[in-house]
């Protein structure tokens, strides 16, 4: 749940969501504009407790936001979560590649 | 350790993470729109903190400034747990 969509992102944290994902190869998600829909903008939040947007759900479960994200990211969680959903990150082959850089 | 003055939004955002969190060791608040009180970084390192996941140590911190957050247009928030 995002400000703009996925290909242009309305929101420098949405966008941050966007490029994260994007780092790990994944770019086939659902992505949900609330900029469109005001009911939609508010009712995520009550529905997750949670103030702001971007809202990152994996498997129907609500993951975080921008800066949750971003750590999981840095720390190596994120890899972990995608592999536990059967999508293997990206960056598992970029490690791979870079002795041939 | 800050070596500006405060905003009355940093100030008052300050003290009600220190009423929420009560062990807190470190508590940082930098209003980072330019002093519009729009948006906050906030770095908060508390032992109420440990064992509980990052998101749950956010929603803590979300629902501490519940009625700050409602005049805000977002805030970052870094939890951490002192070293032991």
């Amino acid at each position: 749940f995002m400000k703009g969509s996925p290909a242009q992102p309305l929101c420098g944290f949405s966008n941050a969501v966007v490029q994260i994902l994007r780092l790990h190869g994944v770019e086939d998600y659902r992505a949900h504009d609330v900029l469109q829909d005001p009911d939609l903008r508010q009712g995520i939040k009550n529905y997750s407790n949670w103030p702001t947007i971007p809202q990152v759900y994996l498997n129907g479960e609500f993951v975080g936001g921008c800066d949750i994200l971003l750590q999981m990211h840095q720390n190596g969680d994120l890899v972990e979560e995608l592999k536990k959903l059967g999508i293997r990150s990206a960056l598992l082959d970029a490690e791979k590649d870079q002795d041939k850089k | 350790r800050s070596f500006t003055s405060q905003t009355d939004g940093e100030a008052r955002v300050t003290r009600v993470l220190r009423e929420k969190f009560p062990r807190a060791s470190a508590i940082k608040v930098v209003d980072i729109s330019g002093g519009c009180g729009a948006m906050y970084e906030i770095h908060i390192e508390s032992e109420e903190f440990r064992e509980k996941r990052p998101v749950q140590q956010h929603q803590m911190v979300n629902q501490a400034l519940s009625e700050e957050i409602k005049s805000m247009h977002g805030l970052r928030i870094f939890t951490s747990t002192p070293k032991p």
